[in-house]
């Protein structure tokens, strides 16, 4: 139990205090290492309550795809090194009293919240009740191929979706690159392939392009 | 203190999802930064439903998170490419200049 | 057949006025001449039936509403009445459509020209053959929006606009009466059928009813309100104002719209509704005094007018006033009678009129005429003839007509009989003056035209002639022929039937001698007397002016009544007007409603605008305090 406790303050300390980072350091990237830093300690959070498959999952989305994807943009929109003016922008900069009040306002409502929630009365009569014969990934998977299978592939769909739209927004034609149009071969006719031309003694052929 | 239960859990989500709220309209910098932030709430809400599902015993709650793990990561490919796209145009992501959707 | 006598003149309008364009001018005229023609043909014979046979019929040709109790057919009802209304109107819109062939040959506007006059018979066609007083209502407006769209028929003239305007709003008073009048008449019979309506009037002689707080007897609520409608039409006196002005339109138009036909309506509505008339001793009062004091008035006032057609407009109301007040003193057969045979001898004169104005090319003050008499010897001899038969010369149409109408009046013996004979017998005088006063001033004396010579007036085209023939032939033998069967003892009694009725038979008795020759001797007298005033001695008439100059001015400004009107009606309503306008709808009701509205929405979207300021991240801001909002709110509940 101590361990327990001891292990949850160190790893959501980390979690708040590199949260907090992401949102004030004043190089993106390194925003995005405490992002990092942030997944890698919420996993182990998530490993050490028994939901290891998820924990080990999210270390593999969130921090090797995700973040590196981040990071990627970053480097390639090279925009790290912008310098951050927060609390000393220009002249709209009175939202953000109000934006940090609405912030509190929120915190202490979604504490009262967890303060005053009760269980469902018939709540242990669900299903998918976690029981310690099988590992977690093994339970996962029984419950995600049989009941959550349609929802499954429909998310399967939405990955691909985004990785099609990610691929037509960022894609663009570069001018000046030749490419291969089977159509303009295919239709290609004599007429304009070849051109007979009378030469000039001493003048030669001009040949455009 | 020592007793860690259900409670803390859910106060560590709020936290964060606060954080990541004071993210979204604090910075300045440059709207990558919000994407994040936006990520730091989802977070928030993953660690929500594994710590109910734990505490509770039902493994819903897991399933869910993988579902929304699924979510997040086609929305930052697809909000980092408009963001690509929208550098390429105007030559700046910086948030106080992104003022397009104005009429 | 009969119904052909209807739907020939409409067939005309729909053809002239739609696809006039595309079949011509000249083919336009030659159709709409010829339709009704044919109509007037077909009517004729219809009257012969009538006349010999004693044909009667209702014939059924649609049913129009059926609503309720409400039962009303498009019909035409034959009889003695409508069968001489429809000669009247069919003849005399004949030979005014062959007429305007040669009076507009030098207007653009042709085809619409004869498509109003077709319509406009159409719609007389309606109002006199109709069973029910709601196809009477349609045609009565009918006959009114033709009468507008022909008095402003030359619409680039600002006078013209005006007076059809004001023809328009005039005759909405009288309207106005009319259809309240229907309307008590549906209230109390729960029909509008003439036969049934008639049936029941008997049955309500003694109902009293509560009107604008006075308690009057039903019937003669409804008969004066009928009157009214029946004053505004046939411009008597108090809504008389519209006739003289409404001469702005082309001359053949006056000639059948302003003189034969439309003005008469109200002269057959009270005819026709004589069932009801017969129990109402006041609206009979009322009906003569209003008659008799426009026949005076108007006879008066055309004594000092200038106009040509002005003085025969005047004429044409005085006519009116007597038509009105034979009906006032029961003599409704007399009253048709001289609508009968004042259509020939007034069309004449206003043909006539006519046909000098063309000739003056569009002179019509006849102070600038005189002379011509033998450069437009058949237009002289046929205004001749006209003014012969209008002032009651001894055996001519008006003769037989105007005199039995004062016989009448002194054989009612009560007190507003024997006035109105006297009046009638002194109009008949004024009306003898102010004739040979026109005749005189247009073709006799000197030549005082000094825009064109003698010598370029010309007379008329045959087209303009050949009509003027006919009439001139209804005004000299209409009274002869007719009267036995108008007005005879016996043969009346066989003609009218029961299409008028006479609650007491007409008295059969002879006036004395001495009356009975007072009024043609008077008549004769008065053309030396006039003779003498407007050719041998033209400084007598300007003496008794400057002697008498108020009363001379009176007479000029028509009695005052366009200033009275002005200043009562016309200025007080624009003064309401432009209160209601510039403060009531200008102020209130568009500072609070629509300007109102308006500006606050203007304030209040200038505000909304800076929300949207295009700044993603105020917009997130906006997203997530509505999320605390709710947040906050599912918490309290």
């Amino acid at each position: 139990m101590i361990a327990h406790a001891i292990f949850f303050y160190v790893f959501s300390i980390i979690a708040i205090v590199s949260a907090i980072m992401v949102t004030v350091s004043k190089n993106t990237v390194h925003s995005v290492f405490f992002l990092i830093l942030d997944f890698i300690s919420i996993s182990c959070l998530f490993i050490m309550v028994g939901a290891e498959f998820l924990g080990m999952i999210m270390l593999i989305v969130y921090v090797g795809a995700v973040a590196v994807l981040f990071l990627f943009v970053v480097m390639m929109l090279n925009v790290a090194q912008q310098k951050n003016q927060w609390f000393i922008s220009e002249e709209n900069s009175g939202h953000i009293p109000v934006g940090l009040l609405i912030s509190a306002i929120i915190f202490f409502e979604l504490i009262i919240v967890i303060g005053g929630w009760k269980y469902k009365p018939d709540l242990f009569e669900t299903t998918n009740l976690i029981t310690n014969e099988i590992s977690n990934t093994h339970s996962l998977g029984q419950v995600l191929y049989t009941d959550y299978i349609h929802i499954f592939q429909i998310s399967g769909m939405i990955l691909l979706i985004a990785m099609i739209g990610a691929i037509v927004l960022t894609f663009r034609q570069r001018e000046g690159v030749k490419k291969q149009s089977y159509l303009k071969q295919i239709s290609r006719e004599r007429s304009e392939g070849v051109e007979v031309l009378e030469v000039a003694s001493n003048k030669g052929v001009k040949i455009d392009d | 203190m020592t007793e860690i239960g259900l409670g803390h859990y859910l106060t560590l989500g709020a936290v964060i999802f606060s954080i990541g709220i004071i993210g979204i309209f604090l910075n300045r910098k440059n709207i990558i930064v919000i994407l994040m932030s936006i990520e730091l709430i989802l977070l928030a809400v993953n660690i929500n439903l594994v710590s109910f599902s734990i505490y509770l015993g039902d493994l819903s709650g897991q399933v869910f998170t993988l579902f929304i793990l699924t979510v997040a990561a086609a929305e930052a490919a697809i909000g980092l490419a408009i963001i690509v796209v929208y550098y390429r145009n105007s030559g700046t992501i910086r948030v106080e200049e992104i003022d397009k959707l104005k009429g | 057949m009969e119904i052909s006598i209807i739907a020939l003149p409409l067939i005309a309008s729909i053809i002239s006025g739609f696809f006039g364009k595309f079949i011509g001018d000249r083919n336009s005229e030659i159709v709409t001449s010829s339709l009704v023609t044919i109509s007037a043909i077909l009517s004729v014979l219809v009257f012969y039936e009538v006349m010999v046979n004693q044909y009667q019929d209702n014939i059924i040709i649609a049913t129009w509403i059926n609503s309720g109790s409400l039962d009303v057919n498009w019909s035409m009802k034959i009889d003695a009445l409508s069968s001489v209304m429809l000669v009247v109107v069919t003849s005399v819109s004949a030979l005014v459509h062959i007429y305007s062939i040669g009076y507009m040959s030098h207007d653009p506007h042709k085809p619409r020209f004869m498509a109003y006059l077709s319509l406009f018979t159409f719609a007389m066609l309606m109002l006199v053959t109709s069973d029910n007083f709601i196809q009477l209502f349609f045609g009565w407006e009918g006959v009114g929006l033709c009468s507008y769209f022909l008095i402003g028929f030359w619409f680039k003239k600002e006078t013209a606009n005006a007076a059809a305007i004001k023809a328009f709003v005039v005759n909405r008073v009288g309207d106005f009466g009319f259809a309240l009048g229907i309307f008590l008449i549906f209230y109390l019979f729960g029909t509008v059928n003439y036969s049934e309506v008639f049936e029941q009037i008997p049955s309500i002689t003694d109902k009293e009813l509560v009107f604008l707080g006075i308690e009057v007897n039903a019937i003669n609520l409804i008969c004066i309100l009928l009157f009214v409608g029946a004053m505004g039409k046939s411009a008597q006196i108090l809504l008389h104002t519209w006739l003289p002005d409404a001469m702005e339109g082309p001359t053949p138009v006056s000639a059948l719209i302003h003189a034969a036909t439309m003005v008469t309506a109200g002269v057959f509505l009270v005819v026709r509704c004589s069932p009801i008339y017969e129990y109402s001793e006041l609206a009979l009062n009322i009906i003569t005094i209003v008659g008799m004091s426009t026949a005076f008035f108007a006879a008066s006032v055309a004594l000092v007018q200038n106009d040509i057609k002005k003085i025969i407009a005047y004429s044409t109301c005085s006519q009116l006033g007597y038509m009105f007040f034979a009906a006032g003193v029961g003599a409704y057969n007399v009253a048709m009678f001289h609508l009968f045979t004042h259509a020939f001898f007034k069309a004449l004169l206003f043909l006539g009129s006519g046909s000098v104005i063309h000739a003056f090319k569009d002179e019509q003050n006849i102070n600038n005429m005189g002379g011509v008499w033998k450069k437009l010897p058949y237009t002289y001899a046929l205004m001749i003839i006209g003014t012969l038969a209008l002032t009651g010369f001894p055996l001519l149409s008006g003769f037989y007509s105007k005199d039995a109408i004062i016989e009448f009046a002194y054989l009612r013996g009560n007190t507003t009989g024997f006035y109105a004979a006297g009046i009638g017998i002194f109009t008949a005088f004024l009306t003898s003056i102010y004739s040979w006063r026109l005749m005189f001033k247009t073709f006799h004396g000197e030549y005082n035209n000094k825009n064109i010579k003698i010598e370029e007036t010309h007379e008329s085209p045959l087209v303009m002639i050949v009509p003027l023939i006919f009439l001139s032939i209804g005004a000299v033998f209409a009274g002869y022929a007719f009267k036995e069967l108008f007005i005879g003892y016996e043969a009346a009694n066989n003609f009218w039937k029961d299409s008028i009725f006479f609650l007491e038979p007409l008295s059969s008795d002879h006036p004395p001698f001495w009356f009975l020759i007072l009024t043609p001797t008077l008549v004769i007298l008065s053309i030396p007397i006039a003779y003498y005033l407007f050719i041998k001695n033209k400084k007598l008439p300007e003496q008794i002016i400057t002697i008498n100059k108020p009363l001379y001015n009176f007479l000029l400004n028509k009695w005052y009544f366009d200033e009275l009107y002005d200043v009562l009606f016309v200025r007080s309503s624009k003064k309401i007007g432009l209160f209601l306008w510039k403060f009531f709808d200008l102020k209130i009701i568009d500072g609070f409603g629509p300007d109102g509205i308006s500006a606050i929405i203007k304030r209040f979207s200038l505000k909304a605008n800076k929300f949207q300021s295009g700044f993603i991240y105020q917009y997130a801001f906006v997203m997530l305090l509505g999320f605390s909002a709710l947040l906050t709110f599912l918490i309290i509940k």
